[in-house]
């Protein structure tokens, strides 16, 4: 949006807000005047603008703090991806930059994720170096929305998609991140576009942003949680925060941008279920402890728009106690070769190709946990290495039976029903058919009929939250006004309507990248 | 701010009622010990008097954060904040809420402490005096507040930096190698997923530390020192 035009939609947006307020807010902006009149001045006392804080005395009139402990230009929340590019990005406009997290520990979900980003390009012009086809922008944009269901805004993913190279060129180039020299695609990835940090994880990247905040004298501090966001009125800045450190809070404020970059609310199972009654507590989740949501709520309460927070992506394969996602569960979406999913009776209970979302509600829908996945060697040596095996093994994550009786009889399945389901399901490979479920066979599927047979425990989990606040494409944060919050910022999975309904493998990294570092410079460019 | 060090240079006597001022009466340590030479040192010189201040003539309390030339032993106040004696500070400490934290007929303040941190420092000297945390751990070592905080008191919510932690236990390097599991040589907690953590993350001084792996990980089997027991 050119800058006249983004003059007059607010102005446009102010004539609505004022219209709805006369009737609405009289009451409110009557006190704030009031408080004004009395010689208050806003940022120094005053009402806070806020909605009732439950269990606070004085719920619906926060008092604005009457001093700061402490002044910085930006000041982002949360410190995975999208926290550090913000960060990095307003550094080095020379601007003064606090990153707040609440865990002992920086990183979110980003430090524990798998390390898979999507490029459509690269610097290394990999692509063409490896021969893997064509690729384009919109070809990338086109994958990203159709993941979603049409859901997501195409302006906001044709941002993410054509940030998406230069941001990972930038950690490679400034912050020292190794790929490996190959790339990977499928899913809903039409093309070869999936870029690999060199050992499969989120902390090379993280590491690499971390590095470029901190040559540009970005701080950050851990174990530090927002407690609530100041604003004074409707129309005015944010002009801080509330954060507490052990039993002490503070008040810092924010000169230039406030940035939320603090993740989804995958372990809230309250507010999850809240916006997705289908999402019951008996899912667990793939994320971090910390994914709690309590900043879309902070956000709301100063007038923010949040926006599809009902679409949540179910990973159906966790780990059943704990909801890990790792190496090892990764082999249960590693479907093109024929393993089965089983439940507790040894019974198959959907087809092994359908959507993530369809397996949970299947899973979810029988209450039996946990379920198995089954492969055998010949299956397992296709998707992935001896090394793998064995340490799996090794670790009680792959249960071993050197015959389907065996590995029924270690987990503790029926094993008369286990074999009656293998070798039915061998059977009707050989013909082409499945005419329980109608997975469709092809000819790479390999049956289970040779051990050594294993196991792997799985169970539903929450992964990601497509929803979150709504932001523009410059990660201003949008009020339920329609109207920019001056100097608020989101990025990353806080941020909402830029995956649409669901989110395909290796779009969470460019996404938190590409719309971190535009927070970050769009904070920064704010007047003070 | 309170120096830390000057909360373990004094040493105590006995009193169950606080005495809050200078001007109050010295309370006497006779309540508990018969004598002085029955607690004191074997080549400890012969103590006349019954309270703290007798031992102050030689002890001399600085108002640097230096140790003076004959400084009390930490021990001292181990004996005495231990759950199982119920000394007040106030036996050998002067203390006005909120203004000063002295000794009797001394001119020396160690800071102003209002009641919520001398409840906070009871609270903290008496597990460092036990045996469960790190705190005694280190305590049993002669390890007193400084070791690990310096000369200033922490905030609430403040932690240890590494390096200090590592001035004394060696180097990241080192501490990955001796605690490398030999089952599962990649489940080393000095050397996670996570890059370089803070120590304070697992290894709390005055809590029940805990293995951070665990919260996720919650089938791995992990010791830490001033563990669960």
């Amino acid at each position: 949006m050119k800058k006249k035009e983004f003059e007059e939609a607010l102005s446009n947006g102010r004539d609505t807000f004022q219209s709805a307020e006369s009737t609405i807010l009289c009451s409110r902006r009557d006190i704030l005047r009031g408080g004004i009149g009395l010689g208050i001045i806003a940022s120094t006392g005053g009402l806070a603008m806020n909605l009732a804080s439950p269990g606070t005395a004085e719920a619906g009139a926060r008092k604005l703090p009457t001093k700061w402990d402490e002044t910085y230009d930006v000041v982002v929340v949360g410190s995975g991806f999208a926290g550090l590019a913000a960060a990095a990005e307003a550094a080095k406009t020379g601007a003064k930059v606090l990153i707040l997290e609440k865990m002992p520990v920086y990183g979110g979900n980003s430090i524990i994720s798998s390390g898979s980003y999507a490029a459509w390009t690269d610097k290394y012009k990999l692509r063409e170096k490896l021969n893997l086809g064509e690729d384009s922008p919109e070809r990338h944009i086109e994958d990203m929305i159709k993941a979603g269901d049409y859901y997501g805004d195409p302006k906001l993913a044709e941002v993410v998609v054509r940030g998406a190279p230069d941001a990972l060129n930038w950690m490679i180039d400034e912050g020292g991140l190794k790929i490996r020299q190959v790339l990977s695609g499928g899913g809903g990835q039409t093309a070869f576009r999936v870029h690999i940090s060199e050992n499969s994880l989120g902390e090379p990247f993280c590491e690499a942003l971390k590095k470029i905040g901190e040559k540009y004298g970005t701080k950050m501090r851990l174990g530090t949680k927002v407690t609530w966001i100041w604003r004074a009125e409707q129309e005015g800045p944010v002009l801080g925060v509330e954060v507490e450190k052990g039993k002490k809070k503070q008040n810092i404020a924010v000169k230039k941008g406030l940035v939320i970059a603090s993740g989804g609310f995958g372990r809230d199972i309250k507010m999850r279920q809240a916006y997705n009654p289908s999402v019951v507590p008996e899912y667990n989740s793939t994320n971090q402890p910390g994914a709690t949501g309590e900043m879309i709520r902070y956000a709301q309460a100063i007038g923010a728009d949040a926006i599809q927070l009902n679409f949540i992506q179910l990973y159906p394969f966790g780990e059943a106690e704990t909801g890990l996602l790792d190496p090892y569960q990764a082999y249960a979406t590693r479907i093109g070769f024929g393993p089965i999913y089983v439940n507790k009776l040894g019974k198959r209970y959907v087809s092994e190709l359908e959507r993530r979302d369809v397996c949970a509600r299947a899973q979810i829908k029988m209450g039996l946990k946990p379920t198995y996945v089954i492969m055998n060697y010949k299956q397992m040596v296709k998707v992935g290495g001896e090394k793998d095996l064995e340490s799996g093994v090794a670790k009680g994550r792959f249960i071993k039976g050197d015959t389907i009786e065996e590995l029924g009889s270690k987990l503790n399945i029926p094993v008369p029903a286990l074999v009656e389901t293998v070798n039915n399901y061998n059977r009707n490979m050989k013909e082409g058919k499945d005419p329980e479920f109608n997975k469709k066979i092809n000819k790479d599927m390999l049956p289970l009929d040779e051990g050594p047979f294993f196991a792997l425990t799985a169970w539903p989990a929450v992964h990601f939250c497509c929803g979150g606040l709504r932001i523009d494409a410059s990660a201003k944060v949008i009020d339920i006004w329609d109207k920019p919050i001056p100097r608020l910022f989101a990025c990353g999975e806080v941020a909402g309507g830029v995956m649409g309904s669901n989110r395909l493998n290796g779009n969470a990294y460019p996404m938190c990248t590409v719309f971190g570092r535009i927070a970050g410079t769009s904070a920064a460019k704010e007047k003070a | 701010m309170i120096s830390l060090f000057f909360l373990l240079v004094a040493e105590p006597c006995e009193s169950r009622s606080p005495a809050r001022s200078t001007k109050a009466q010295v309370p006497s340590c006779t309540r508990c010990h018969k004598d002085f030479v029955s607690v004191l040192p074997q080549k400890h010189p012969l103590v006349a008097g019954k309270d703290i201040t007798a031992c102050l003539s030689c002890h001399i309390p600085s108002s640097s954060t230096k140790a003076g030339p004959k400084p009390f032993s930490t021990t001292i106040h181990r004996e005495h904040v231990k759950a199982d004696v119920k000394v007040h500070c106030t036996a050998c400490h002067t203390w006005s809420p909120g203004k000063s934290l002295g000794l009797p007929k001394q001119m020396v303040s160690f800071g102003k402490v209002s009641k919520d941190q001398m409840d906070l420092f009871r609270q903290i000297f008496s597990s460092w005096s036990g045996d469960r945390y790190l705190d005694a751990l280190h305590a049993n070592r002669n390890i007193t507040c400084t070791g690990c905080h310096g000369n200033t008191l922490p905030d609430s919510g403040d932690t240890v930096e590494n390096d200090r932690c590592l001035g004394c236990h060696g180097s990241v390097v080192d501490l990955v190698a001796k605690t490398t599991p030999k089952d599962h040589p990649a489940r080393n907690p000095h050397k996670s997923h996570l890059g370089e953590i803070a120590c304070a993350v697992c290894h709390h001084g005055h809590s029940v530390s805990q293995v951070y792996c665990l919260g996720c990980h919650t089938k791995f089997i992990m010791k830490i020192p001033g563990g669960e027991k």
